[in-house]
């Protein structure tokens, strides 16, 4: 039995359904992060999940005991907000120490708490400051405090690094992966920011228009999207996305360029009509004529760790990551090569993914790179 | 040195450029002068006629050539003054009070209770603020008089201890708090009484003094409901004191003024001290 188990939860704002159905479990301990773009409904499950918001239908489970009806005080649950929401007219004791207060936590216990939870967040100079007088990552610390202060079961954050700069993103992402594994409380993450999400989470919950598209850990997600919403969400530089459909000899081929040959001996049958998704790391930067699909390199962004080209193809568009050493420059004819083992196909109507793309090849690595761009000469 | 000085003198802050050009300015505030010494003129007036001895009453000389107290003697023995002082502030108080209490409560139910015809119910309240005294006037001195309250403060008090202003003006500012400060405040375990003394009010403070103030003042100088109901000086308010000067015999002008000044000394007491909320509390009943 999950900590937090969810069942056929959905929501609805007067005549418009938000959440539509959804079924998940979070296991003790682990940390979940739920990612989305914006509008999917992350907030409006997290805020269900706290009590803030009613349940139209379903049910919410935690530590074994619906919680449908209960108070969200009484959930052993505490939530970190977007926007902080520190009480302004208390100071940063007065906040941490709040909880407590409500609950008839006598003084001197509660004095002694709320130092300790100021000493694990590196508060202790500041408990005297009102909000107004701390910086972003300190408030969001202040956040944290009274979050911890009440020792929950349960932690649940709204975007909770969003208002902060991107190195203080970083930092805070960090700490807070550190309180996590010190408290080894559930934690519940909503972020619309992919790397927040590949990095924090234990299991990956990927939810898009109010329905759940995959729940996985970051690996398995990233290695296997489970639709091409997902495979195009995560990632970055995004996975390019092609139409492509497979030819009456069985071969794989994209519509843009339909007299090249991509991949063959396929699981799919012939005439099947696909998405076909390839990350940019797994296209190979060939000199032009070499196969693959023929593109321009119409920009070329510099990561610092990585350079990216955007291609210009005969009926679109596709990036593709540069080795360092590359010698590619803007305008220069080149050729994009998929690495076969690392197709991912989706059905073009439902964007659900499809089985393996193709047979051989498909346990064999990059090691047969070379091979491979003799495999696919121009048809 | 004489670097050292020019260095470290402040950079000013060329606002000119922004501002009306010198000439402009220097229009303006003569203009400004000029109506404040227009508005503040009757007041100094009132006060420099109170000094006036009897027979030099209607003198229009800008100062007073014998000052003297004998106006307010007088106007201290021909009526009860203190009393009626005492009256009007524990009037102005108790309403001051109530109102606010009831308008923190009742804002805070239209804020962010949702219950059933909240709308309505808002809407009527707003209502009633269009209603002018003179139509609940009649209704309310025969609902007085059927509690045996005539000629009472408690009667003074009592129409008042709830205003449609307060409340709207409260419940507006209740909405336009942050509610994720509420949430935080009820996933900490608070219910809704905790929620709006602990959380809540202390975040209004500004708003409240504001309304305390403005309530105060308008109470303070409340003249025709406290005429109706009052018939024994010792249970009067000082608006009605000030009255009594002026009969069909004659106008006392000296004692009208010395007692017009003792009146109004609290609330000019009340500008001096908490200038700048009175202003704001002002321009935020004109935004309504
Ligand atoms: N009180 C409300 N009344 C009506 N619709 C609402 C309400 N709150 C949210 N919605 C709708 O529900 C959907 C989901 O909202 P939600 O806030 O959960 O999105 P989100 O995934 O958190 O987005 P974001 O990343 O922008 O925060 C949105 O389409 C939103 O318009
Ligand atoms: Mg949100």
């Amino acid at each position: 039995m999950s900590y937090v188990s969810i069942r056929d939860l959905r929501k609805s704002y007067g005549d418009v359904q938000t959440l539509h159905g959804l079924n998940l479990g979070f296991e003790e301990g682990e940390f979940v992060v739920i990612v989305g773009p914006s509008g999917c409904g992350k907030s409006t499950l997290l805020r269900m999940i706290a009590g803030l918001e009613d349940i139209t239908s379903g049910e919410i489970g935690i530590g074994g005991q619906v919680v449908n009806d209960v108070e969200p005080a009484n959930r052993g649950c505490a939530m970190v907000f977007q926007n902080y929401a520190l009480y302004p007219h208390m100071t940063v004791a007065g906040n941490i120490g709040y909880p407590l207060k409500l609950a008839r936590v006598p003084r001197a216990e509660r004095e002694q708490r709320v130092r300790e939870a100021a000493e694990i967040l590196g508060l202790t100079d500041y408990l005297d400051r009102r909000p107004k007088q701390l910086s972003g990552g300190q408030r969001q610390r202040v956040a944290m405090g009274r979050a911890i202060v009440r020792q929950p079961r349960l932690f649940l954050f709204d975007e909770p690094l969003s208002n902060l700069d991107a190195k203080m993103r970083v930092q805070m992402r960090i700490e807070i992966r550190r309180l996590h594994r010190r408290l080894s409380a559930t934690s519940v993450l909503v972020t619309h920011d992919q790397v927040e999400a590949m990095t924090m989470a234990d299991r990956l919950v990927v939810m898009n228009g109010g329905r759940i598209e995959q729940i996985g850990s970051p690996s398995e997600v990233y290695a296997r999207p489970a639709s091409a919403f997902v495979a195009g969400f995560l990632g970055a530089p995004a996975m390019n996305l092609l139409p492509a459909t497979v030819d009456r000899e069985g071969i794989l081929r994209a519509d843009m360029c339909p007299d090249r040959m991509l991949a063959g001996d396929l699981k799919l049958p012939s005439g099947t009509e696909l998405t076909l998704g390839v990350r940019p790391e797994d296209f190979t930067v060939a000199p032009a004529g070499r196969g693959g699909l023929p593109a321009q390199v119409d920009l070329i962004e510099d990561l610092g760790g990585m350079r990216v080209a955007h291609c210009q193809l005969p009926g679109g568009y596709a990036s593709a990551v540069l080795p360092r050493e590359s010698a590619v420059r803007e305008g220069t004819h080149v050729s994009l090569i998929p690495d076969v083992a690392r197709l991912h196909a989706f059905d073009r109507v439902s964007g659900q993914r499809l089985a393996e793309v193709a047979v051989a090849g498909a346990d064999a690595g990059r090691a047969e790179s070379d091979a491979r761009s003799e495999a696919f000469a121009p048809a | 040195m004489m670097t050292d000085a020019a260095t470290l003198a402040p950079v000013q802050p060329r606002r000119r450029a922004l501002a009306l050009s010198g000439w402009d300015t220097g229009v303006g505030h003569a203009l400004m002068i000029l109506v404040s010494l227009v508005c503040v003129f009757p007041i100094y007036w009132m006060i420099v006629t109170s000094l006036r001895p009897e027979n030099a009453i209607f003198s229009t000389r800008l100062w007073p050539d014998a000052a003297s107290l004998d106006n307010y003697a007088y106007a201290l023995r021909a009526v009860p003054m203190q009393r009626m002082l005492v009256n009007t502030f524990i009037v102005s108080a108790a309403v001051t009070a109530v109102q606010l209490l009831s308008g923190i409560l009742a804002g805070y139910a239209f804020a962010r209770w949702r219950f059933r015809g909240s709308a309505i119910l808002f809407g009527a309240v707003a209502l009633t603020w269009l209603v002018p005294l003179q139509v609940v006037m009649i209704p309310n001195y025969l609902l007085v008089a059927r509690l045996g309250m005539i000629d009472t403060l408690g009667a003074l008090i009592l129409p008042h201890i709830a205003s449609a202003f307060a409340i709207m003006l409260l419940a507006q500012s209740m909405r336009s708090f942050p509610t994720e400060v509420v949430e935080a405040a009820r996933m900490d375990g608070g219910n809704h009484w905790q929620i709006l003394w602990q959380v809540i009010v202390p975040n209004l403070r500004g708003t409240l003094a504001s309304l305390a103030i403005l309530i105060f003042i308008t109470t303070w100088n409340e003249y025709f409901w406290p005429l109706l109901l009052t018939r024994s000086p010792e249970n009067s308010v000082v608006q009605i004191g000030l009255q009594m000067f002026i009969s069909s015999e004659g106008t006392q002008w000296g004692p009208l003024m010395a007692a017009s000044t003792m009146a109004s000394l609290p609330i000019l007491l009340i500008y001096l001290v908490l200038q700048r909320q009175v202003i704001s509390s002002f321009m935020k009943s004109g935004l309504r």
